[in-house]
């Protein structure tokens, strides 16, 4: 597969908390990475640490709470905390020095400078707010015009071509029209696409499978009958089911059958990218590898994007490209996935890696776990950590005296 | 290596009754397993694997029909015990953890109560069961003296003896019972006494608030109650200068504690932190130490020592050490009254013995002529019901009363066959009806298809059973108890009669000690806290009080395995136990029931679809599809060199972490097993199935004297076939690293 350097997403400092009352839980904290366009990226880590709310943060099934998530170089998403605490930061920065200089007697001028540089900060960080927010609201809308003016130019030079022909002109004029009204209801975020891990409970089960496949193109506008049922049974046998399969009702089918089902309602919208949450956990192990197999030759045919979450390590392996390993709502680190096997350098990746049961007894029985204690392992009452890039391509969670060890280690 | 069979399962059949038809979840399957094995389960879901522990367990759903087969553990038959007996089976010797453990646990239950529960149920009933055999036992046993001597007039014994004997026993017993109870009420207000001690310390040592001086006064109380003679013996001393000490400590505490109740109401503030000064501390350390000691002194012998004392009214031995004591006890016991009774014993152990054996052969005659009845074919309801009384009632009068270990066989007997011939009456009945609605859904068909229209649904087969079948297994429910019993004839020679009496001795001074074992709530809290902290929960006198929703996943298994320990088994039944849960935490669990199973010398039947579970966890390996055993053999064997295309596919169908190619996955879905396949269940997902294997089922093929797999490739005849690309370079990766991964 050849190297593809254009990002797809972007998520930037993503934030997620969940308020609890009186305080929050930040089941995503200061999350950054980069999706490149024909890549899948797996997302590794123990139960509760994010994975999931990471994903459907991306897909905005959340509001985040800070941060920004860029989508083909649009933003898609914004959080507002970030600027918010800036502000009350300056607010109370400011308090302290005015107190201060006032006890000193300083004079008037010093006085109103600290005010104008409050107020500066207050301005700037209320218009990011601004910005953030129109960005959440009125990215679709952008989204549906930008597409409409494309249509318009398209289709100006058409009528161009057919001046005169008035039978011809009215046909042009209806499809322009009935595409008019699915490019105003089309959203940016349908270009993402999730598959949930629950194969049962994902499916309605009152709806055909017609239904829910062709959900997402008539809530998108589309009506014309002929081309969604054309359209479903496309992709139906795109997932390796038969046209026959659509007027059944998912109880009807096997865990492999319906998680093709979850798969063929995601791949109808065309999307460029899909989000798989934990896509084969539930289900049995003959047949975890046909929906492998399945997301595998997707991938290759539609050129997918794939974010990939699961915890089975030895899957996401398999499957990926490169890996984010999360811990308690941090990246602690992300590799490409050889890498990430062959030179683990954060101590919670190794003890994950060293957690992998694999079909070999003689191994198994003498395999030794390593414990990871985040007190026992890090030092971080002085220095505290940050994302680092260690060997291109490679970020670790450290501090200062870690980075210089683990590029110690690497050579 | 002759290794002991805990439990073995021979071809065992389970269907379910369902509206389409008879689903055949679990067809002719059979495996021994051994004392202190893992034996792993494999297979995919409907496979059967879930519905072979549940039979074991004797939970199987209510539409479940047992077909055939049967499960022995400890000389019974699980499936044909009564539920009584399962009862005192299940959780006591047969525990299983749960796929979820959310689902298995109560929500609105503390912890601490769910794991005790068990515990003090169980004592409850455990006593009430002791008294009441033992009585059962002892008035057995004077009745079979009195026979004996009645019929042997020669003993230097004569009936009256009998009757002075049997009090004698039963008085001294119930003498050694009171001495030994009021021990035990001393010993249990000691560890009670020690648990508030460590309760008192744990909660001052995380500064949490206590209510010290009401604790020290129940310490004093408990204290108090330590007052048996002999369990305090050379500790009187030291128990009452710890006394004196504690009740200083009170004093002062009382005192802090009313000055800090002024001081706050001068303040008017909040209160002062309750915590124990360090006096207090000190003492209690002193008197948890001499607890201590005092529990671990070597025990008394209260079984002659009663007798001792029993004689001579008034004596206390309570001032001499414990092993002399003892010593001495025994001998005048054995002087004065147990040669004798035993002497006796033996004449009545003889005697009944003796009297079964002749009865046996009578019970042997009655069975040959039933066995003759019942396979001419040619009998009524009535017929039949009086032959199975006249013959239940021999082989009941064929049973030992006085043998300890009981014949189960024997004892199961009626019951079984009783069903068996109900059985075949229905079958009488329900045949014909039955096909007579197989030819008209047949016809009914057919005819729809003679129209031309397509019919989807099709003829449920027909569920007859040849009534020669089921006399069959009447006849073989006969043939095992005369089997059992001409062996027993034959083995009469060499009948020990000492150790019978022994063994009826200890039976009756177990089944007094069980009377006399009683748990109480915060012994059953103690121990519950010991088994927390061995399955490895932290903080466990804190946890005990929390409810199922405040433990994460893999705590809360910890619990359910905890709660499967507390009644300590011989055989561990894990369902998926780390399905649900993720790698990290599934390694800690596996290692945990590997750690469990080693220091207990557990039995597990281990029930997963993960292979590299199995690999962790497994000394042996059954492949299971479609309610068939398709390979089993150790470890090593099975995913070195594995047979069968089922667990070729298996093996295939997971990557690994050097797994780069495409995998191989099994096409299709299991067969539908209300029409198994007639040949090998696998064929139509195989892709190196042969003809034969559409038409006859595979036998045991044997690999190696551990290695068997059903398939018709490893027939002599059959074609040579190229394991799957995939599994030959993992087995190569993995015999070139020899068990090296990682480490490059």
């Amino acid at each position: 597969m050849e190297k593809n350097n254009e990002v797809l997403l972007k998520v930037d400092h993503l934030c997620q908390y969940f308020s609890l009352g009186h305080r929050d839980m930040k089941a995503v904290d200061d999350v950054s990475f980069e999706i490149r366009k024909g890549e899948t990226f797996g997302l590794v880590g123990e139960s509760g640490c994010g994975k999931t709310t990471t994903g459907r943060s991306i897909i905005k099934l959340y509001d985040i709470t800070s941060g920004n998530i860029y989508f083909k170089g649009q933003r898609i998403g914004a959080g507002t905390r970030s600027y918010k605490d800036a502000i009350s930061a300056a607010r109370t920065d400011a308090a302290k020095k005015l107190k201060q200089l006032r006890s000193e007697g300083a004079s008037e001028e010093e006085i109103k400078k600290v005010i104008a540089e409050r107020d500066e900060i207050i301005a700037k960080n209320r218009e990011l707010i601004k910005d953030a927010k129109s960005d959440n609201k009125e990215v679709d809308k952008q989204y549906a015009e930008s597409l409409l003016k494309d249509l318009e130019t398209e289709y100006a030079e058409k009528f161009k071509q057919v001046e005169g022909n008035a039978e011809k002109l009215a046909a042009l004029k209806k499809e322009y029209k009935n595409r008019c009204r699915v490019a105003k209801k089309s959203r940016l975020i349908t270009q993402i696409q999730m598959i949930f891990q629950d194969p049962i409970a994902s499916l309605d089960p009152r709806m055909t499978v017609r239904d829910i496949i062709a959900e997402g193109l008539v809530i998108n506008g589309i009506t014309d009958k002929d081309y969604i049922n054309e359209k479903v049974y496309e992709i139906l046998e795109t997932v390796g089911l038969v046209r026959e399969h659509a007027d059944r009702y998912p109880h009807e089918f096997s865990g492999g059958q319906r998680q093709r089902i979850g798969i063929a309602r995601a791949v109808v919208m065309q999307p460029e990218m899909i989000i798989a949450d934990e896509p084969i956990s539930a289900l049995d192990v003959s047949i975890q590898a046909q929906v492998i197999n399945l997301l595998n030759d997707l991938r290759e045919r539609l050129g997918l994007t794939i974010l990939f979450i699961a915890h089975d390590l030895s899957v996401v392996k398999y499957f990926s490209d490169r890996i984010g390993v999360m811990y308690f709502g941090k990246m602690v680190e992300l590799a490409d996935s050889d890498e990430l096997f062959k030179n683990p350098l954060h101590p919670y990746t190794k003890s994950l890696l060293s957690a992998i049961p694999l079909p070999d007894p003689v191994y198994e029985k003498q395999r030794t776990r390593i414990t990871y204690n985040p007190i026992a392992e890090h030092d971080y009452s002085v220095d505290a950590p940050t994302f680092r890039e260690i060997t291109p391509g490679h970020f670790v969670q450290c501090n200062d005296a870690e980075e210089a060890k683990y590029r110690q280690q690497i050579k | 290596m002759n290794k002991e069979i805990k439990l073995s399962v021979n071809n065992l059949k389970v269907s379910f009754r369902t509206d389409g038809g008879k689903v055949q979840a679990v067809r002719d399957i059979s495996f021994d397993l051994y004392k202190g094995e893992t034996l792993a389960i494999v297979g995919e879901s409907g496979s059967g694997k879930s519905v072979t522990s549940k039979a074991i367990m004797g939970i199987s759903a209510g539409n479940s029909i047992y077909e055939g087969g049967e499960i022995l553990y400890d000389g019974q038959d699980l499936i044909r015990i009564p539920e009584e007996e399962m009862h005192k089976l299940r959780g006591d010797k047969i525990a299983m953890i749960f796929q979820d453990p959310l689902s298995a646990l109560n929500p609105i239950m503390r912890i601490g109560k769910q794991i005790t529960e068990a515990m003090l149920l169980k004592n409850k009933a455990n006593r009430k069961e002791g008294k009441v055999t033992f009585n059962k036992t002892l008035a057995e046993l004077s009745e079979m003296m009195k026979k004996a001597l009645a019929e042997n007039p020669n003993a230097s014994f004569n009936a009256s003896d009998v009757d002075k004997y049997i009090k004698t026993f039963d008085g001294f017993n119930i003498q050694a019972i009171k001495l030994e109870n009021s021990y035990n009420e001393a010993r249990t207000a000691t560890e009670e006494m020690l648990a508030v001690i460590e309760e008192l310390l744990f909660m001052n040592e995380n500064r949490q608030k206590v209510d010290v001086v009401s604790m020290l006064s129940l310490i004093k109380r408990k204290l108090k109650g330590i007052n048996d003679k002999y369990f305090v013996s050379k500790y009187a001393d030291a128990l009452n200068a710890h006394a004196m000490s504690l009740y200083s400590v009170i004093r002062a505490e009382r005192k802090k504690e009313n000055l800090l109740d002024s001081a706050k109401k001068l303040a008017g503030g909040n209160a002062a932190k309750k915590e124990a000064s360090p006096e207090t501390i000190t003492v209690l350390e002193a008197l948890k130490k001499t607890a201590k000691e005092m529990l671990e002194q070597p025990a008394y012998n209260f079984f002659r020592i009663g007798y001792y004392v029993f004689k001579n009214p008034g004596a206390d031995l309570s001032k001499m050490p414990a092993e002399e004591a003892n010593e001495m006890a025994v001998k005048f016991l054995d002087d004065d009254f147990m040669t004798s009774f035993i002497a006796l014993e033996k004449i009545a152990v003889q005697y009944s013995f003796a009297k079964t054996i002749e009865n046996k052969k009578a019970a042997i005659a009655a069975l040959e002529s039933t066995i003759a009845f019942f396979k001419t074919g040619k009998f009524s309801e009535k017929e039949a019901d009086a032959a199975y009384k006249s013959v239940n009632k021999s082989v009941l009068a064929a049973i030992d009363p006085l043998a300890v270990i009981k014949d189960n066989i024997a004892y199961t007997f009626g019951g079984a066959l009783e069903r068996e011939i109900e059985k075949y009456f229905f079958i009488l009945k329900n045949n014909p009806k039955e096909e007579a609605r197989f030819a008209r859904q047949t016809a009914k068909r057919e005819a729809l298809l003679a129209k031309g229209k397509t019919v989807e649904w099709e003829v449920v087969p027909k569920s007859v059973i040849e009534p020669e079948v089921q006399i069959e297994s009447m006849v073989s429910v006969l043939a095992r108890v005369m089997n059992k019993f001409k062996n027993d004839v034959e083995m009469a020679e060499s009948f020990d009669v000492d150790k019978r009496c022994i063994e009826i001795i200890d039976f009756l001074k177990e089944k007094a000690a069980q009377v006399v074992y009683k748990l109480t709530k915060s012994i059953a809290k103690e121990k519950a806290i010991k088994l927390m902290e061995e399955v490895g929960i932290p903080q466990a006198r804190m946890r005990y009080r929390q409810y199922p929703f405040e433990f994460s996943g893999g705590m809360r298994q910890r619990i359910v395995i905890a709660i499967a320990l507390s009644a300590n088994p011989d055989v561990l039944i894990c369902d998926e136990p780390t399905t649900a849960l993720d790698v990290t935490i599934q390694a800690q669990i596996l290692e945990l029931i590997n750690r469990l199973k080693k220091e207990r010398n557990l039995s597990i039947i281990f029930i997963t679809h993960d292979l590299g579970v199995v690999a962790n966890m497994a000394d042996r390996i059954a492949v299971m599809y479609a309610g068939k055993i398709v390979e089993y053999g150790t470890a090593e064997e099975v995913f070195y060199d594995p047979r069968h295309p089922y667990t070729w596919a298996l093996l295939s169908s997971m990557p690994d972490l050097d797994t780069n190619e495409k995998l191989d996955a099994i096409p299709g879905t299991p067969p539908n097993m209300i029409y198994p396949p007639v040949g090998d269940a696998f064929a139509a997902r195989n892709k190196y199935a042969m003809e034969i294997d559409f038409e006859m089922q595979p036998p045991m093929y044997e690999v190696s004297p551990t290695h068997f797999a059903a398939t018709w490739l490893l027939h002599p005849n059959a074609p040579k076939v190229e394991l799957p690309k995939i599994i030959t370079e993992r087995i190569k990766r993995m015999k070139e690293r020899g068990g090296n991964h990682g480490e490059e």
